[in-house]
């Protein structure tokens, strides 16, 4: 089996043994999202601008929490150090820890939109279909950032904090365009409508993913 | 003049600025300054140890104040 | 002691203090004083020769710092991220030393940008903060200014955090175009309700152009000082850093068993 393949075998099994790193963004989510209820009253508004809103600020919360752990377990151990001994290069060990980072966000994410629909007065119908790509594209791009960065999160004194400051304006284009994009996804339009916003968020994802790509053997290494 | 007050303050701001920061430079100066002359003190301690043949001696002359 | 071990063993000659002043420190004040004529030169132009613009009165004069302030913060920062590439790939400190210099310099201006924009937004608009295209742009840069300089004062001056910064800062301008588009697609379809006038300028008589170009050239001149400064102080540290490590292990070596620092 490829190296690239083994490396997100182990992270999805270590999930699947009690990983806890789903249930965590999960759980952020719906605590991001009952806080904006209550800040924005949304008990008595039917409004998608305030769900999508709500739902991206409760995906970047909980990502960012997400990222920070999820180098945690493996510096823990020290595992970082047989990784890098491994002959995996660099790169590959990027692909690999940034599928399984996507793939724990997007099962978070379904069930922040199930939570979502439930808090926000919306219904389960086709719109949500429309909005699934928009998500996708935003997880991929956040973990594409976030893996990149939270690398060496843990070298410098400044610890968790430094995570947040840098992804969050970095995330901004994606954040900007995808709440669009899902506003006009949960109010009906069609995809062809808010193109404009895919493509940024696209072009956000490949830029993103590339330079992680290129760049991640110069971050990686050990405290 | 209207609003004359909003101008004073934006450029006063920008020189207070600018010059906050220059004096930033000139501490961060002065304590490299003194990190080269306590370093000086211990390379000559080092010259005087291992005496006159393995040590070479600064090429430039004793800082001048 | 054999000839090999005795050149390991000696250490690079201090850089006197002279030279810590800045390398070429005729060519440093040459520059100051080239600087401060400009400076001269263009707040004259600013207070005396341009004229006042009808619709805004007197407080549009501070677009004439405004303005060169965001293009030295953008300038900067496209100085962090080719010297954080060059870091990447030569491997050679100076490079990381310019970057961080940049950076320090480049927050600076975006500061005075951001600070300047309040202030002349607050008489004409009303409001001390909008989120117009060019101002929100802005302070996103602002923000990652803000990470880069806390990854480099968190943290001890280790290669790896200097590789980690060089990162930050490569990723992190090939963000901004991203960002502008963003953000002005954000602001077209759902204007802001300011609509500034920054798009354009409307700068309808030729003396306010030339005020501008004066002003921008000061302004970079002024950046240039600064940052050659910035940039000799690091360049000290880091021949001090070396000559230090080179003394203790000179005194290791002689046996000298007093402690480090």
């Amino acid at each position: 089996m490829s190296a690239f393949a083994a490396v997100i075998r182990k992270d999805l099994r270590l999930e699947l043994r009690g990983g806890q790193s789903i249930l965590a963004l999960l759980a952020m989510s719906m605590l991001v999202l009952v806080v904006l209820v209550f800040a924005l009253d949304a008990a008595r508004i039917r409004s998608a601008d305030t769900a999508a809103g709500a739902l991206w600020v409760a995906m970047v919360f909980s990502g960012i929490v997400g990222a920070t752990r999820a180098l945690g377990a493996e510096r823990e151990n020290g595992a970082i150090r047989g990784l890098l001994l491994s002959p995996l290069d660099p790169a590959t060990l990027y692909a690999a820890k940034l599928a399984a980072a996507f793939i724990f966000m997007a099962v978070a994410e379904a069930g922040a939109v199930i939570l979502m629909v439930l808090f926000f007065n919306l219904e389960f119908n086709a719109s949500l279909v429309r909005l699934a790509p928009v998500l996708m594209l935003g997880a991929l791009g956040f973990s594409a950032l976030a893996t990149l960065l939270s690398a060496a999160t843990g070298h410098t004194r400044a610890g968790d904090m430094i995570l947040p400051v840098l992804a969050v304006p970095m995330f901004t284009p994606a954040l900007i365009a995808g709440v669009k994009a899902s506003t006009a996804a949960l109010s009906g339009a069609s995809l062809g409508s808010m193109s404009d916003w895919l493509k940024i968020m696209i072009a956000f994802d490949v830029l993103f993913i590339t330079a992680g790509y290129l760049l991640f053997e110069h971050v990686v290494g050990e405290d | 003049m209207e609003h004359f007050g909003y101008l004073f303050a934006a450029y006063s701001i920008i020189f207070a600025v600018i010059f906050i920061y220059v004096m930033f430079l000139r501490r961060r100066q002065a304590a490299l300054d003194a990190e080269l002359a306590r370093l000086e003190a211990r390379l000559g301690a080092l010259a005087e140890k291992s005496g006159a043949g393995n040590s070479a001696p600064p090429a430039d002359s004793p800082p001048q104040l | 002691m054999d000839t090999a071990t005795r050149d390991y063993l000696t250490p690079d000659p201090l850089p006197s203090v002279s030279q810590t002043r800045g390398k070429g420190n005729n060519r440093g004040s040459w520059f100051g004083f080239a600087t401060l004529a400009l400076m001269i030169a263009a707040l004259f132009m600013i207070f005396d020769y341009v004229p006042t613009e009808i619709d805004e009165g007197i407080v549009q004069r501070i677009f004439y710092f405004h303005v060169p302030c965001a293009w030295v913060a953008f300038a900067a920062f496209g100085l962090v991220a080719v010297a954080g590439m060059l870091y990447l790939w030569l491997g050679d400190q100076i490079w990381d030393d310019l970057g961080y210099a940049g950076a320090e310099t480049g927050m600076i201006f975006c500061t005075l940008m951001l600070v300047s924009g309040s202030l002349w937004a607050r008489p004409i608009w009303g409001v001390w903060w909008t989120w117009d295209s060019r101002l929100t742009t802005t302070f996103i840069l602002w923000l990652m200014y803000c990470g880069y300089l806390m990854i480099r004062a968190s943290a001890d001056d280790t290669p790896q955090i200097a590789r980690f910064a060089a990162v930050v800062g490569i990723v992190a301008a090939l963000d901004v175009p991203i960002v502008i588009v963003s953000v002005r697609l954000w602001r077209t379809i759902h204007p802001a309700v300011l609509v500034t006038k920054q798009g354009g300028h409307g700068l309808q008589d030729p003396r306010m152009i030339a005020t501008l170009l004066v002003s921008l050239a000061a302004m970079t001149a002024l950046w240039g000082w600064l940052l050659m400064i910035r940039f000799a102080q690091l360049r000290t540290r880091t021949r001090l850093n070396t000559v230090a490590m080179q003394i203790e292990f000179a005194h290791a070596a002689a046996g000298d068993q007093r402690p480090i620092g």
